[in-house]
């Protein structure tokens, strides 16, 4: 309460003084920044909002500020313990996948990325001269036995008891060794300034989903371990319009179709179709599992990045 | 007025005539696909199957038959499946188009059984206005009735669930419901699995049993929170009972981080690490010491000597 009305009462202040000031020519960076606001703010611009319990309310568009729920304290607290009792795997019918590319521009949304950053990324596979091509979608693998979590010498990155692995991006240095690590190149680094970076630079950073993103850290496919907390679907799971992800908790033996809603037993799914996981020889011991392109539902028809394939 | 009429029958065909050809928007389907006929009866119970696979793979699209609710795609929205304009179709015609699909709308050749397929294709028929007189509509008649109730009993001993249906007729009299499905689903994180089986329709009496998986895990207890409901909420409206039952399996969750493991957390690192670091750390400390304790020594040596 009272930094408001020491706020309200500078910017009382330069809105009578600041307005002269810029006006005699003297403009340093500060009183045009303060000159700024206070225009901003003299002829009101009220919004309409819908209150919680379903009230319609005005409110002043200058007193607007993204929500922010937890304190920073909170957030990385509990997203370094994980939910207790889940174990959470994905299951990715490859038979399913017309390259439809609905998963990434979900996922690019959600985690504040750039069209070319990937957590997950589909891609085109042979893997053979004579075998049969075909998409495969590719996020973290979320592995047991991560390579990534060891080589960390910060401690940022880490498991929690649901099985997910994540960063904090707060705690990172950088050095990218796990991304030498990593056997299944899952992780991206923030090269540049991220996208949006001005826009969300006041929001508190949440370890779930790596919002907002940091220069000069590294990020990755979080299995939208903040969507999981409210009982939501990862975001690509659920923007799929072709039934290709199945998520859900092994410890309850049943995951969840993104596209149908419909649950199924996640061992039945896997011993039906000969699911397995990618690498295993590594000893990694992935949580992502993939259904064989056997019986596909789509042909598939050629080059990736060609539009015409872009269902 | 031989105009008005000639204008009337010009307007007609022309609309006619557009009709067509936004329904057929290139589709084309070969005579002898057309030909086809739906191999399973529009039985209430083909119906309802049917239902339930266009809930499932569908609705998402087009919306729920008949209501217009579909998802405005462009530039060509997909079609009310109810609608009548759709339904003169042959049966065969809506199957090749199911299979094959275009632009937008997938191809269902292997994600949905050819079963499942008719099925839904029963489903739209019963929308149907000009054969629906040839329908078989509900073989079973349910006399009418009022105050209808869903009651549950759980045999935990071998993990059956029995759930009676039942309703007051005009007489006064408490009779079953017959030949109505219903729905035992389980609650998982992200949704309901379906444990009902093969046959969950309600008998004469209105019962139906239901064996529950033996190897499903539940909580710590064992307990699952179970939700019975009528598959349908056409017949009596919205009818369900939600109860925390004791059929699972007892599963302690495993937390990974109880593992001593190098990517664990640091209270947990293996111990052969801890030793090593420790003893490493002991080893080099204790030389240094060795050679300050020496160099200490030094001068009390010189002076010895001297
Ligand atoms: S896929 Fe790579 S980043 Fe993900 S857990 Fe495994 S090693 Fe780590
Ligand atoms: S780049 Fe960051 S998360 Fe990766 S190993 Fe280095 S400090 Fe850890």
């Amino acid at each position: 309460m009272k930094e408001e009305t020491s706020n309200n009462s500078r910017r009382k202040f330069l809105k009578s003084f600041g307005i002269s000031v810029g006006a005699a020519g003297v403009v340093s960076s500060f009183s045009l920044i303060g000159a700024a606001k206070a225009a901003a703010k003299k002829p009101a611009e009220m919004v309409n909002l819908l209150t919680q319990d379903g009230q319609l309310v005005q409110v002043d568009k200058n007193q607007l500020r993204p929500t922010v729920n937890e304190p920073l304290d909170e957030l990385q607290k509990r997203g370094r313990e994980g939910i207790p009792g889940k174990s959470f795997v994905m299951v990715i019918d490859l038979s399913k996948c017309r390259n439809a590319r609905k998963c990434m521009s979900a996922c690019q949304n959600h985690h504040q990325l750039r069209a070319d950053q990937h957590h997950i990324n589909v891609l085109q596979m042979q893997d053979a001269d004579h075998t049969a091509p075909y998409f495969m979608p590719k996020p973290c693998q979320h592995c047991d036995n991560p390579p990534c979590t060891k080589v960390c010498p910060v401690d940022a990155t880490f498991k929690r008891q649901d099985g997910i692995v994540l960063i904090d991006n707060e705690r990172c240095i950088g050095c990218r060794f796990c991304i030498a690590a990593c056997p299944y190149s899952a992780r991206i680094f923030q090269w540049t300034e991220p996208k949006d970076a001005e826009k969300y630079k006041d929001l508190t950073y949440n370890i779930e989903a790596n919002v907002p993103q940091k220069k000069g850290t590294v990020s990755k496919c979080l299995f939208s371990a903040d969507r999981l907390r409210e009982d939501k679907l990862p975001s690509c799971v659920s923007a799929c319009p072709n039934g290709v992800y199945y998520f859900g908790d092994r410890n309850e033996d049943a995951v969840t179709n993104g596209t149908s809603g419909e649950t199924v037993r996640f061992s039945k799914l896997i011993e039906d179709n000969a699911g397995y996981t990618l690498m295993e020889e590594l000893g990694t011991k992935p949580r992502v599992y993939y259904l064989p392109p056997k019986n596909r539902a789509f042909e598939f028809n050629g080059d990736l990045l060609n539009e015409e394939n872009l269902h | 007025m031989k105009n008005t009429i000639k204008n009337i029958a010009a307007l007609f065909l022309i609309f006619i005539f557009s009709g067509s050809l936004a329904n057929a928007q290139g589709w084309t389907v070969p005579n002898s696909a057309k030909k086809k006929q739906n191999p399973y009866e529009a039985t209430s119970k083909n119906v309802s199957t049917g239902k339930k696979i266009y809930n499932l793979h569908c609705k998402s699209c087009h919306g729920d038959p008949t209501i217009a609710n579909m998802l405005p795609l462009a530039p060509v929205a997909p079609t009310d499946l109810g609608a009548q304009n759709f339904l003169v179709q042959s049966d065969g015609e809506i199957y090749y188009k199911v299979n094959k699909g275009q632009g937008a709308m997938p191809t269902f050749e292997k994600t949905i059984s050819d079963e499942d397929k008719w099925m839904v294709i029963a489903f739209l028929r019963s929308f149907d206005k000009n054969k629906k007189v040839k329908q078989q509509v509900a073989e079973v008649k349910n006399p009418e009735v009022t105050d209808v109730k869903l009651e549950l009993n759980v045999n935990e001993a071998n993990k059956t669930l029995l759930a009676k249906l039942s309703g007051v007729t005009k007489k006064g009299k408490r009779v079953g419901l017959q030949g109505i499905e219903m729905s035992f689903l389980v609650k998982r994180s992200f949704g309901y699995l379906d444990v009902s089986g093969e046959d969950p329709y309600t008998n004469e009496k209105g019962d139906v049993k239901v064996q529950f998986p033996a190897d499903l895990p539940g909580d710590r207890e064992g307990q699952v929170n179970m939700l019975v409901k009528v598959t349908d909420d056409d017949f009596y409206g919205k009818l369900e009972e939600a109860r925390v039952v004791t059929l699972g399996v007892p599963t302690d969750p495993v937390n990974p981080l109880d593992e001593r493991a190098m990517w664990g957390t640091r209270a947990n690192a293996p111990i052969w690490i801890i030793v090593t670091f420790v003893g490493g750390v002991l080893a080099i400390w204790s030389v240094i010491f060795l050679v300050l304790f020496q160099m200490i020594k030094l001068p009390k040596l010189a002076k010895s000597k001297d």
